[in-house]
């Protein structure tokens, strides 16, 4: 009788070999091929070839010479400054963001003359990029704070009315006619219905107008302004420090992919959380 | 994981495409939208009487800068240089993405492996890629060129490895069981199953790419969209701007309509457009 053949037969435990009970034998390189293993080994391989291009071609610069950059930068005094700024203006920029396009969004799905009036403004100012905007504020206003504040809002802004529209008009159609026949008055329906799944779809446009509007600041910063990181990096450019460039974009990079990942993403999720189990309850 | 999760773009996509095509368009509806559209302009007439010329010229004005380009020809040579470098940084991007994309559907490792390049490369500020590409090939055709497949490939990469993910097991099982030659499985499944989830990603990064390409010219080019803005906002003429700029908008509408719209028609063709992507999950 074979050792599988006396555990199915149902005699107790102590008569199980010791074989069986083992954890399956694995090889001894089995951890790397785990995700994390695999994470951490795309991640050095990255900073090997930047490392290897950087010390090949004289124009890049490599990923030990960028931090060395940004070491001398911090000692210098400009980096907490210039990031100051800009995280000022575009804290100013996505909040009028927020009220603006939460509102617009909000009345293009309640009045449809509203709807028909914006359509194609908002379709336009989604299609024009936010760079031809810079240039024509730093024409306008020269080194302000109006011009980042203004691109942030005019670029960002269309992307949160489209979400807003969408969340707005996709409220589960089941659910409310559900609660119309339980006579669940109109406050709570708003409050428990309405809110919760718009708030989803808000939440996602935001995330990606903070993406739009930083992009934005940083831009009109570059094209035209004396302070903030754009500057910074568009200082180095006209100093032909390629290492400039480098250290000031992965600060740029830095900055939103932590915002991103740190407090945009949670934020989605726990608007989303209240959907568990997928679509099943959108109509 | 991360291939049956919607990208921020495709997100932005759908709810473009849900307001675009809101209801039909009776003659009230299209009078609101005339409306709209003439209320900007009569805006922007009247600010344009109150400052000087050379700070917001009339919109008369802007047409007849938009007639000279059209006229002499700029308009043309200038966007035929453009589309060609976002056309070829879109074929260097899907010479990229679908190998990525094919491993990631179909290897665990890989798709731990390439998890962070891709919201990485999809999240990085359009700036920054215009940076890398001065820095990588200084003023050359094949910086914007470059930019666009990095930040395209990503796009492709998730929808490509979406679309293995999708492919059904029991036909290949059963395409394996009759011996059909490995070829014919890829070109009758395998392929299939895999173009409309490659059509979608290029959908919807496709305006991105175009942003990038024409923020590229304005660092490092001497033709194109962006190096023509780039001109005018050197001499300081805001009507060139202007003129340029609703170019773009023009362009990147109708590029929509001719190019894209009939092709994804055919494309989905045998398919619902709004399921793919929810067949995976």
């Amino acid at each position: 009788m074979s050792d599988v053949q006396a555990v199915v037969r149902g005699r107790g435990v102590a008569d199980i070999p010791a074989s069986l009970l083992a954890p399956p034998k694995r090889p001894w390189w089995w951890w790397l091929t785990s995700d994390r293993a695999a994470r951490y080994t795309a991640r050095l391989s990255f900073l090997v070839v930047w490392q290897w291009a950087g010390s090949t071609f004289e124009d890049i610069p490599t990923p030990v010479g960028t931090i060395e950059f940004l070491i001398e930068e911090f000692q210098r005094g400009e980096v907490f400054p210039n990031v100051a700024i800009s995280l000022f203006r575009a804290v100013i920029g996505l909040s009028l963001v927020l009220v603006l396009g939460v509102a617009i969004g909000i009345a293009m799905a309640r009045w449809w003359r509203v709807r028909f009036f914006l359509t194609d403004l908002i379709l336009v100012g989604i299609t024009l990029p936010a760079f031809i905007w810079a240039l024509l504020v730093v024409m306008w206003w020269g080194f302000s704070n109006i011009g980042p504040i203004t691109v942030c809002v005019v670029s960002a802004t269309p992307q949160l009315v489209v979400n807003t529209f969408q969340g707005a008009t996709a409220t589960p159609g089941k659910l409310l006619a559900m609660s119309d026949a339980y006579r669940v008055g109109t406050r709570r329906q708003f409050r428990w219905l309405v809110i919760p799944s718009m708030m989803e779809y808000i939440a996602a446009g935001f995330r990606s107008a903070v993406l739009a509007g930083w992009g934005a600041v940083l831009l009109v910063e570059w094209f035209g302004n004396d302070k903030g990181v754009g500057f910074r990096a568009h200082y180095w450019y006209d100093a032909h420090s390629f290492e400039g460039m480098m250290g000031w974009g992965l600060v740029m990079m830095v900055i939103i992919l932590t915002f991103d990942r740190m407090v945009m993403d949670r934020v989605v999720r726990h608007f989303r959380s209240w959907r568990t189990g997928g679509q099943q309850w959108s109509q | 994981m991360a291939t049956t999760e919607k990208t921020l773009e495709e997100l932005e996509q759908e709810a473009i495409d849900s307001l675009a095509s809101s209801g039909r368009r009776t003659r009230s509806k299209l009078f609101y939208s005339a409306l709209g559209a003439l209320a900007f302009l009569a805006v922007w007439a009247y600010f344009s009487t109150q400052l000087e010329p050379y700070v917001l010229p009339s919109p008369l004005a802007v047409g007849v800068r938009m007639w000279e380009l059209i006229v002499s020809g700029d308009v043309f040579i200038n966007f035929g240089s453009s589309f060609l470098k976002t056309m070829a940084g879109w074929a260097l991007a899907l010479a990229l993405g679908i190998p990525i994309g094919l491993l990631m559907g179909r290897y665990r490792y890989a798709r731990a492996f390439f998890h962070d390049f891709v919201y990485l490369f999809a999240n990085v500020p359009l700036l920054v890629y215009a940076v890398i590409a001065i820095i990588v090939f200084g003023i050359s055709p094949w910086g914007p060129a470059f930019v666009v497949m990095l930040e395209a490939f990503t796009g492709i990469a998730i929808n490509v490895a979406a679309g293995v993910e999708s492919i059904d097991r029991g036909l290949l099982a059963m395409s394996r069981s009759f011996r059909r030659s490995s070829g014919k499985t890829v070109r009758s499944i395998v392929i299939p199953s895999v173009v409309p989830f490659l059509f979608a990603s290029g959908r919807v990064s496709f305006a991105n790419s175009w942003k990038l390409a024409a923020l590229a010219e304005t660092f490092g080019g001497y033709l194109g969209i962006g190096f023509q803005l780039e001109k005018a906002f050197q001499t300081f003429s805001v009507v060139t701007l202007l003129s340029w700029m609703f170019f773009f908008v023009i362009f990147v509408i109708l590029v929509e309509r001719i190019l894209i719209a009939p092709a994804e028609r055919k494309v989905f063709a045998w398919r619902d457009p709004a399921g793919a992507r929810e067949r995976v999950s």
